[in-house]
């Protein structure tokens, strides 16, 4: 499993919930190829820095993932379909990812800092040395480029 | 052969500029972060040469594909028209 991140640029002029069936479209995708979907960043609807098919603003959806090799092709396959995509983009940010560590990891990060001073003592450093291991597993690695438009 | 002496050169001051990303190693190179790429692009779009910006090579190539991939994603501009539209 690897860690990847894909931007896409939805259509602007699309409902909400017309928007919304697109975003849920390709988060479904993703869970069907067997990919975890770690977060998801609706930026909401933005200008664009230069006209695209003469849209000049552009909904950004960020889709941070880990999954397949196979799995982001066949979401790049659907996004290159789709006329209500009108840009995206997909770079590995992971390689050989350990999904659950990662979870925690983002689980713990969204804990508010008083929660987890509060917690006893004893739990705290068996937590902290559970955590060691599981940064180790997840080498920072540098962004590759995977294949886009 | 009479030496020819060169014209005196007026001495110029070289401030040594540091790479800010090496300086502080917090600072990220993202290309979502359109904030802290524009300070190395020109009122026109392009990317400022290392010989200015004072990167490093290592991390102005590192901004030169984050500013190429939030201009692909229309995030920061291929060229600032004088007028827009």
């Amino acid at each position: 499993m690897h860690r990847y991140e894909t931007i896409f640029v939805v259509n602007p002029d699309l409902s909400d919930d017309e928007t919304q069936n697109v975003i849920n479209k390709f988060a479904g995708i993703i869970s069907a190829t067997g990919g975890v979907q770690l977060k998801l960043d609706d930026w909401g609807r933005r200008r664009l820095a230069y006209k695209i098919d003469k849209f000049s603003q552009g909904y950004y959806v960020l889709v941070d993932f880990a999954g397949s090799p196979a799995g982001l092709m066949e979401l790049e396959r659907n996004l290159k379909i789709d006329d209500r995509i009108i840009r995206f983009l997909s770079v590995k940010t992971g390689i050989n990812v350990n999904v659950e560590a990662l979870q925690r990891e983002l689980a713990a990060k969204a804990k508010p800092v008083e929660e987890v001073a509060a917690a006893p003592e004893g739990e705290g450093s068996e937590a902290e040395a559970a955590s060691v291991p599981a940064a180790a597993a997840v080498p920072d690695q540098e962004p590759e480029k995977t294949p886009e438009e | 052969m009479a030496i020819i002496p060169k014209r005196k050169r007026r001495p110029t001051f070289h401030r040594r500029k540091v790479c800010r990303f090496c300086v502080d190693s917090k600072l990220l190179i993202d290309h979502k972060d359109v904030n802290t790429l524009r300070n190395f692009i020109t009122e026109r779009g392009k990317i400022i040469p290392r010989r200015i910006s004072g990167n490093c090579a290592r991390h102005q190539r590192k901004i030169t594909t984050a500013i190429k991939r939030a201009r692909h994603l229309a995030l920061m501009p291929y060229a600032a028209s004088m007028i827009q539209g």
